[in-house]
């Protein structure tokens, strides 16, 4: 509740800045209302919100699963990388699967890609003490340049003049779901059923007892006998699939192809997801929402404007951040 | 050979400014994901300003007064506020990805770079290199001789002894910061208007992510700090060097030479983290 209404005011104070920006960029204020009506109020707008919010539970899962054991992982947007790129391999091998096997081989060839990324900076802390964030943001940097160049060399399109792959076979093309004309399908329910999976996971299994023991206090995950190193290892393979599942929606459901640069960031909002819904995998799924409804809008509104570039979002997600975190510092502040 | 030397010196320049603003940061105490976007808003303060008034050290200072700012809200969140040290450099990082997009396509109609600088307006990069190369003396001088220097390794070693002896650690760490993000900008901006003649979105490319490797590897010393970061400049710019050569009619692709420093930055850490012991206070907070 606390949290709910803290939450309110942070979306009150970005939405006071957002007016004021558009005033000062003497754009008409009518952009925000289309941009909003756009976003919320018809089904292709809301459509798309939806098919938005499916990768930022999945990477605000994987960033509060690590938080949850103290960890920080900056890398879900290399991770989902590999997700992706996995799919568009594994299609390439098995053209001829039909839809009842290829999606879920798909969305397991996915997490299983995403884990094997989500082992390295797992394996440098558990083995060798190096701090995460620095590993998980340089190997974001190291997946994107191989991605890259697997788009561009060994699965690229031919027919295409754009960097991209080829269109996946048709047994790998989801359908969508109650919106028609927009991309929603069927990995935002998946996408939910993993945020309740992982909340028994944290919360009704000895093994996510063990890693909030760990988040809380290493010592006494310690000395009651949790082995540290395995269990960093456990939470960043799993969180690394978490991240590489984000695929299953833009390829499967959307493009059918793997586009260079497909991702605008999922990773680094998934931080932002993750903090907003302080850890808690069933709030995940609402914060998610927000910023997917953050990221349509955004765009929308650069669409409706005359001069406001998309990154706006990036400065909402910000304030927000910046808000809700500090939290307790304001109302020190009221107490006094 | 000649030119691999001098596109090395040219590359590690900025990461020498970064890492030793970075330096005096965490030396204080304060964690310092945010280099990153320090980096990257000088860099655009720069460049705006360098284009609006064709003053390249009034840009410089701009640059410098903008990415204190930055490094301010930092130790307001960090220091004042006492929010998680990664989470309000994440915050600020993303501030700094989306600003520059946002009042670029405001001011120049474009949201992926600005307008060329003229060359008589640009920053010479000679002097920038210089400068950088000079500085670690100097941030060597302040941290090990000076008041300031003392205070500043007391607030990252041990906060209580700063305190008992009724000096605040809230402000030793909030001017660190402040003097860490002016001395970061001076890469910014020498990215700009110095290397570069605009900006360009995301021309940074994680530069204050690997200067703050070559902290770690140098073990938050200024001198070896100053080797690590010409180091990781020298792995900069050996794609330059390779991209042009074939073996047997077979050229590397690019993209697995670009990969080269983050994958030795990574390889470094990976190695000798061992033997790096941080300053001991280092994202705590004092209350």
């Amino acid at each position: 509740m606390k949290q709910l209404f803290s939450v309110s005011i942070a979306l009150l104070v970005s939405l006071t800045f957002l007016v004021l920006l558009l005033f000062f960029m003497g754009e008409d204020l009518n952009a925000l209302s289309e941009a909003l009506q756009h976003t919320f109020l018809n089904r292709f707008g809301l459509g798309y919100t939806l098919f938005y919010t499916t990768p930022l539970i999945f990477t605000g899962l994987s960033v509060a699963l690590c938080f949850h054991a103290g960890l920080f992982n900056i890398g879900a947007e290399g991770q989902l990388l590999w997700g992706a790129i996995a799919i568009v391999a594994f299609s390439r091998y098995f053209p001829n699967l039909p839809p009842w096997s290829a999606i879920p081989l798909s969305f397991v060839v996915a997490a299983l890609a995403g884990s094997l990324w989500g082992f390295l900076p797992g394996y440098f802390k558990a083995k060798r003490g190096t701090h995460e964030v620095i590993t998980t943001i340089l190997l974001n940097f190291i997946a994107l340049s191989c991605v890259n160049y697997l788009i561009l060399y060994p699965f690229k399109n031919p027919e295409s003049q754009s960097a991209e792959t080829s269109v996946l076979p048709a047994g790998y093309q989801l359908q969508t779901l109650w919106f028609p004309t927009t991309p929603v399908n069927v990995s935002l329910i998946i996408a939910i059923a993993v945020a309740i999976a992982v909340y028994v996971l944290l919360f009704r299994t000895s093994f996510g007892f063990e890693l909030r023991t760990m988040g809380q206090s290493p010592r006494a995950a310690v000395f009651s006998g949790v082995l540290l190193s395995q269990r960093t290892l456990a939470v960043f393979m799993i969180s690394g699939a978490l991240a590489g599942l984000v695929a299953t929606n833009d390829i499967l459901g959307n493009e059918h192809k793997l586009i260079e640069g497909f991702s605008p960031g999922y990773g680094f909002t998934g931080i932002a997801v993750a903090l907003l819904a302080r850890n808690h995998p069933i709030g995940i799924i609402f914060s998610s929402f927000l910023f997917g409804s953050l990221q349509n809008f955004s765009r929308e509104l650069e669409f409706f404007s005359q001069n406001i570039s998309k990154e706006v979002s990036l400065i909402l997600q910000a304030i927000l951040i910046i808000l809700v975190s500090t939290r307790d510092f304001w109302q020190r502040r009221r107490l006094k | 050979m000649i030119e691999l030397l001098t596109s090395s010196l040219r590359l590690s320049a900025p990461l020498i400014f970064a890492a030793m603003g970075g330096l005096l940061c965490e030396r204080a105490g304060v964690a310092t994901i945010c280099l990153e976007g320090v980096l990257l808003i000088s860099a655009f303060t720069a460049a705006s300003v360098d284009l609006l008034t064709l003053n390249p050290i009034a840009s410089v200072v701009a640059g410098m007064f903008a990415g204190s700012i930055f490094m301010g809200l930092h130790a307001f969140l960090t220091q004042k506020a006492k929010t998680d040290h990664i989470i309000s450099g994440v915050a600020i990082n993303i501030l700094a990805a989306g600003l520059p997009p946002l009042l670029s396509q405001a001011w120049f109609g474009s949201s992926t770079n600005t307008p060329s600088v003229p060359t008589a307006a640009r920053l010479s990069a000679a002097w920038m290199i210089a400068i950088s190369l000079v500085l670690p003396l100097g941030i060597h001088y302040l941290i090990y001789r000076t008041r300031f220097g003392l205070r500043i390794r007391s607030a990252g070693d041990g906060p209580e002894a700063l305190q008992t002896a009724g000096v605040s650690v809230e402000k030793v760490r909030t001017l660190a910061l402040l003097l860490g993000g002016a001395l970061t900008s001076l890469g910014g901006s020498y990215l700009s208007i110095g290397h570069s003649s605009q900006f360009l979105r995301d021309m940074t490319a994680g530069g204050g992510f690997i200067a703050l490797a070559a902290v770690i590897f140098g073990k938050w010393r200024p001198i070896p700090v100053l080797f690590a970061s010409l180091f990781f400049g020298f792995t900069e710019a050996l794609p330059m060097i390779l991209q042009g050569i074939s073996w047997k009619g077979i050229s590397i692709p690019v993209q697995w030479i670009q990969t080269l420093p983050y994958l030795l930055t990574i390889g470094i850490l990976v190695t000798t983290i061992g033997s790096a012991r941080p300053p001991r206070a280092i994202g705590s907070n004092q209350n």
